[in-house]
């Protein structure tokens, strides 16, 4: 923690950054993301493991851009969504500077080659509950799944608050909002639920950096996170590519490769 | 309100005697929007089509559906109609009732339910069509041809004299191809350079061609009729325009054993050195691998013999770059070495060679001045054994197909031999032989019968050497695969014609398509045989498969008619049916987030970035831009797009979903 609040407190006042984007305590137990912009702030900024949003959702909000260049406390998943991010054009090298953690250390990363070096080393394995969960879902009879998602996805109530939390859902106009025509209806019902969620994990496919994110600011706990973890670690295994490790302009679903299997083609 | 005219053909009874043809026109005439619809016997026939023109007239129609054969058939036909009376083409649709409904069913009246519901996502579609205008590009009428075989050689020299700029690029000193290493050719045996060399010097001599021999493609960008070439021109270390050619240098060079590739490795070359001596151009390059002065720093031979100074040994590779309007593939093919082959020894016999050396061997420039004398002691061999089929129709080796070339040749080296070595006896195993062509086999019966060259229909399972002899053995599948063993002094083999090496990075760089033995691939195997599936780049020769020289020819010629064609015009008409980025107000300008994930998405590298500048000129947001020159309109960029950006232009999300939700309704 104090070496955290060190490093952001240098890199205020050494101008590396105007404004350091970071993790503090708010109500009701849980975390809140903080805008540290003058060094004596930085004692607010802390960490642990309740601090599961992503921030890297923050860094191409206007409002923030508005701040000057920030500086992102990163764990992996935040590391991994910046280095998508990239992959996507959505931000340029020298862009920002990143205070990677990882057991109790802080890194400070500028450059993306750092930041992919970084990531190598840092094992990506999902959490054991979020894997047990999908094991569990992998077991189920095909009858048995669809009843699960039914129930699950039934409460949803179209808040998009998964959307908001999600670094990778940065589109100026999601398919969501699309009325002309509109492919998926705005009311949430059972139907024009599946619709939205099975559009939105497709969407993420080989782009989903395994945050957990949407799943943990879903009001009514739906566990829609496991949805796109679950294609993300198929097309790990399936096409070897695993989204935020490097930056690239090759995307598992939009490159070709005539060694990629297709013995899922029925 | 939109005023749609249906217009339902009967197609005589093709659609007529399965679908109630009345029935669908009166069920659409009940659609919301259509203003018009009839049935009749003969839609594209002169009446037919004046039935057409005088319903846009009279209804003032504003969108026309035709439900009657395949658009591929007759689509041209009526939206030309529907220009002629002035309306939009693309406001007119058709619906294949006969490929999609009566060819496929039975006479039913769910079939004539079908045909309405075929009929009515049409009208819903046609309702939301937009008035369009082909796309204007124009043309740059250069041609660029790589490979100067005799495929490339036929195909600039049509091109050059129907009066458009060539840029011939050959990857070897000279251009020539291996017909140039031929000695006579079949059916007519005529001297293969004989007839080549003259094709080659007015190559040279084209006002309308610029060679560049020595050099490579390095990257082709653009588009059909807008391409933009940059090729290398490797180091000939040699400043061509003072080098006069008089071969002062290749004759002193002191280096003087390294295996000459135009004699396939039976004779040598200088490390200095012209291919063959009627190379074109007659300029030499220096092997920098081989040179002494590269190797060791020193030597400068050339250098000092050289009358005109011409030797540079600083000299650099070059980029040059230009702009073509078409690119014409002839970079022809290669033919399999023996060390292919395990069971003929790996290579090992070196009296064990292939066709294309025994070509070398049989020519009067080769390196035995055109005797038959065998490569390991110089003897002129008594017995010969050619072997056809040599890899070739192996699913075992990996190349299953026929190298077409090879029964033919092989014909022609037996003969040859004969005529050479009257006493000598000449052996052909052969699996069939296919001689099918003009006079081709009149040709083989002529060995057979003329010069009594023994044909065994069967297989050599092996080759060993004996006491100095090569032991041929095999079976007569003839005599119920009875054994034969024959003791040879020379076996020729005809090895497999199989692609260039580095065949499929050309490919790639060209955006062409490749089959899996990588030879380039035809837009369609019977009715476009010469252009690819990028269009503006068209194949001749032996590029494309194994072929004699007549076919390459031909094919030239055809592909050069293609070019002419192509630079007939001034500016190409595309169909407008495009990819196109939406553009909305500032401060979004386009919902497009420039994610480019469709640029890696799409086949024919049509998406390219587009920056929007405010009125200060600076760049406020990076988006995608469609290509509409290079773009095909397969949609893949369509239907990747996460957030809708991309729409093709006459199948826009809205027309496809109203289709569908007609469908479902
Ligand atoms: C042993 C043998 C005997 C034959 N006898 C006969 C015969 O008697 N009668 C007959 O009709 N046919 C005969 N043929 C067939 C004949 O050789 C071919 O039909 C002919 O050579 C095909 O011409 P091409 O121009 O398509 O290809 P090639 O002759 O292969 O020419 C291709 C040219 O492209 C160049 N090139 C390759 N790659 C590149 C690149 N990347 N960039 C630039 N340049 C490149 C090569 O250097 C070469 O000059 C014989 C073939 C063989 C093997
Ligand atoms: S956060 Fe939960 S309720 Fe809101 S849209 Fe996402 S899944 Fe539905
Ligand atoms: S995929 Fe869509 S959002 Fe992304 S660059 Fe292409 S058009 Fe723009
Ligand atoms: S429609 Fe096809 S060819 Fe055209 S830009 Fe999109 S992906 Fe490329």
């Amino acid at each position: 923690m104090e070496a955290l609040q060190k490093s952001a407190r240098e890199a205020l006042e050494n101008h590396k950054a105007k404004v350091i984007i970071g993790y503090s305590e708010g109500s009701g137990g849980r975390m809140r993301p903080i805008f540290v912009q003058s060094p004596a702030e930085a004692e607010k900024l802390t960490w642990n493991d309740r601090c599961t949003q992503n921030l890297a959702v923050y860094i191409a909000k206007p409002e923030v851009q508005k701040l000057g260049k920030p500086a992102l406390v990163a764990p992996l998943p935040v590391l991994r969504a910046v280095l998508q991010l990239a992959s996507e054009n959505q931000i340029k090298e020298g862009d920002l500077l990143v205070l990677a953690l990882s057991d109790g250390r802080v890194t400070e990363l500028s450059q993306f080659s750092e930041m992919e070096e970084f990531v190598a080393k840092t094992p990506t394995h999902l959490a054991s509950k979020d894997q047990e969960a999908i094991e569990r879902l992998e077991k189920m009879t095909p009858q048995e799944r669809w009843q699960y998602w039914q129930s699950e996805l039934t409460r949803c109530f179209k808040c998009y608050a998964c959307r908001a939390a999600c670094p990778m859902c940065y589109c100026s106009r999601c398919t969501v909002e699309c009325n002309q025509p509109q492919w998926i209806p705005v009311p949430a019902h059972p139907l024009g639920n599946w619709e939205w969620h099975l559009m939105r994990a497709m969407h993420l496919a080989g782009r989903c950096v395994s945050c957990g994110a949407c799943g943990d600011a879903c009001p009514l706990d739906i566990p829609i996170h496991l949805l796109t973890m679950k294609v993300e670690a198929d097309i790990h295994r399936e096409f070897g590519s695993q989204a935020g490790m490097k930056v690239q302009s090759e995307h598992a679903l939009s490159s070709f490769k005539v060694q990629d299997k297709e013995n899922f083609i029925i | 309100m939109a005023r749609i005219g249906v217009f339902v053909c009967h197609c005589g009874e093709n659609i007529g005697a399965t679908v109630d043809c009345a029935r669908v026109a009166e069920a659409c005439r009940k659609i919301p929007g259509v203003a018009h619809s009839v049935d009749y016997k003969y839609m594209c026939s002169d009446p037919g089509q004046t039935l057409i023109r005088e319903a846009i007239a009279q209804n003032k129609l504003t969108g026309v559906v035709v439900a009657a054969c395949s658009p591929r058939m007759h689509e041209p036909t009526f939206r030309r109609v529907c220009s002629e009376s002035g309306l939009n083409p693309y406001l007119c649709e058709m619906a294949n009732l006969r490929e999609h409904c009566s060819w496929v069913h039975e006479k039913s009246d769910v079939t004539t339910d079908k045909a309405i519901d075929l009929v009515a996502m049409l009208v819903e579609k046609v309702k939301r069509n937009k008035p369009l205008h082909p796309i204007k590009v124009p043309v740059t009428k250069t041609a660029l041809v790589l490979g100067g075989g005799i495929s490339g050689i036929q195909a600039a020299l049509d091109i050059a004299n129907a009066g458009h700029k060539v840029i011939l690029v050959e990857r070897d000193p000279s251009i020539g191809g291996h017909m140039s290493q031929l000695s006579e050719t079949f059916p007519t045996l005529d001297c293969s350079q004989c007839i080549l060399t003259p094709r080659m010097v007015e190559v040279a001599q084209h006002p309308n061609i610029t060679l560049y021999t020595y050099s490579e493609l390095e990257s082709l960008d653009g588009f059909i009729g807008n391409f933009k070439t940059r090729i290398r021109k490797k180091a000939r270390s040699l400043d061509e325009k003072l080098c006069t050619g008089c071969g002062l240098c290749t004759t002193k060079c002191p280096n003087k054993k390294i295996p000459s590739e135009f004699n396939t490795g039976l004779g040598m070359r200088t490390a200095i050195y012209v291919p063959f001596p009627q190379a074109v151009p007659n300029k030499p390059v220096i092997d920098r691998e081989h040179c002494t002065y590269y190797t060791k720093g020193r030597c400068r031979v050339c250098e000092k013999v050289c009358p005109t100074q011409a030797i540079r040994f600083d000299q650099e590779d070059q980029i040059v770059e230009h702009e073509v309007g078409a690119v014409v593939v002839a970079t022809g093919f290669t033919v399999k070495e023996t060390d292919f082959f395990p069971e003929y020894g790996y290579g090992k016999y070196k009296d064990v060679i292939n066709g294309l050396q025994f070509e070398r061997i049989l020519s009067a420039s080769g390196p035995t001045l055109g005797e038959v004398k065998r490569p390991s002691d110089g003897r002129v061999p008594e017995t010969v054994v050619f072997i056809a089929c040599a890899g070739s129709r192996d699913p075992a080796k990996g190349i299953e197909y026929c190298s077409k070339i090879c029964c033919m040749y092989t014909a022609k080296h037996a003969m040859l031999y004969k005529h050479k070595v009257h006493h000598g006896q000449a052996y052909v195993f052969y699996m069939d032989i296919r001689a099918a062509g003009k006079m081709y086999d009149e040709f083989t019966r002529r060995a057979i019968e003329e010069d009594h060259v023994q044909y065994i229909r069967g297989r050599v399972s092996r080759i060993y050497e004996r006491n100095g002899k090569l032991i041929v053995q095999g079976a007569d599948t003839l005599l119920n695969a009875m054994p034969v063993e024959i003791e040879a002094d020379l076996v020729v083999l005809a090895t497999a014609g199989v692609a260039n090496e580095g065949a499929e990075a050309l490919a790639q760089k060209l955006h062409v398509s490749y089959d899996s033995h990588k030879f380039f691939v035809e837009a369609h195997p019977k009715l476009r045989p010469v252009e690819t599936n990028t269009a503006g780049v068209f194949l001749a020769g032996a590029c494309q498969s194994p072929k004699d020289i007549p076919e390459s020819v031909g094919q030239a010629s055809g592909t050069a008619a293609k070019v002419a064609a192509l630079f007939s015009m001034d500016e190409l008409t595309r169909e407008p049916v495009v990819a196109v980025v939406n553009r909305t107000a500032p401060p979004l300008y386009s919902t497009c987030v420039g994610c480019f994930l469709c640029q890696s998405a799409c086949p024919y590298q049509a998406i390219e970035r587009e920056e929007i500048k405010n009125r200060n000129g600076q760049v406020v947001k990076t988006i995608a831009k469609v290509n509409p020159g290079l773009c095909q309109g397969c949609g893949t960029c369509v239907a990747f797009c996460r957030s809708k950006s991309i729409d093709l232009q006459g199948y826009t999300h809205e027309q496809v979903y109203a289709e569908v939700m007609e469908l479902l309704s």
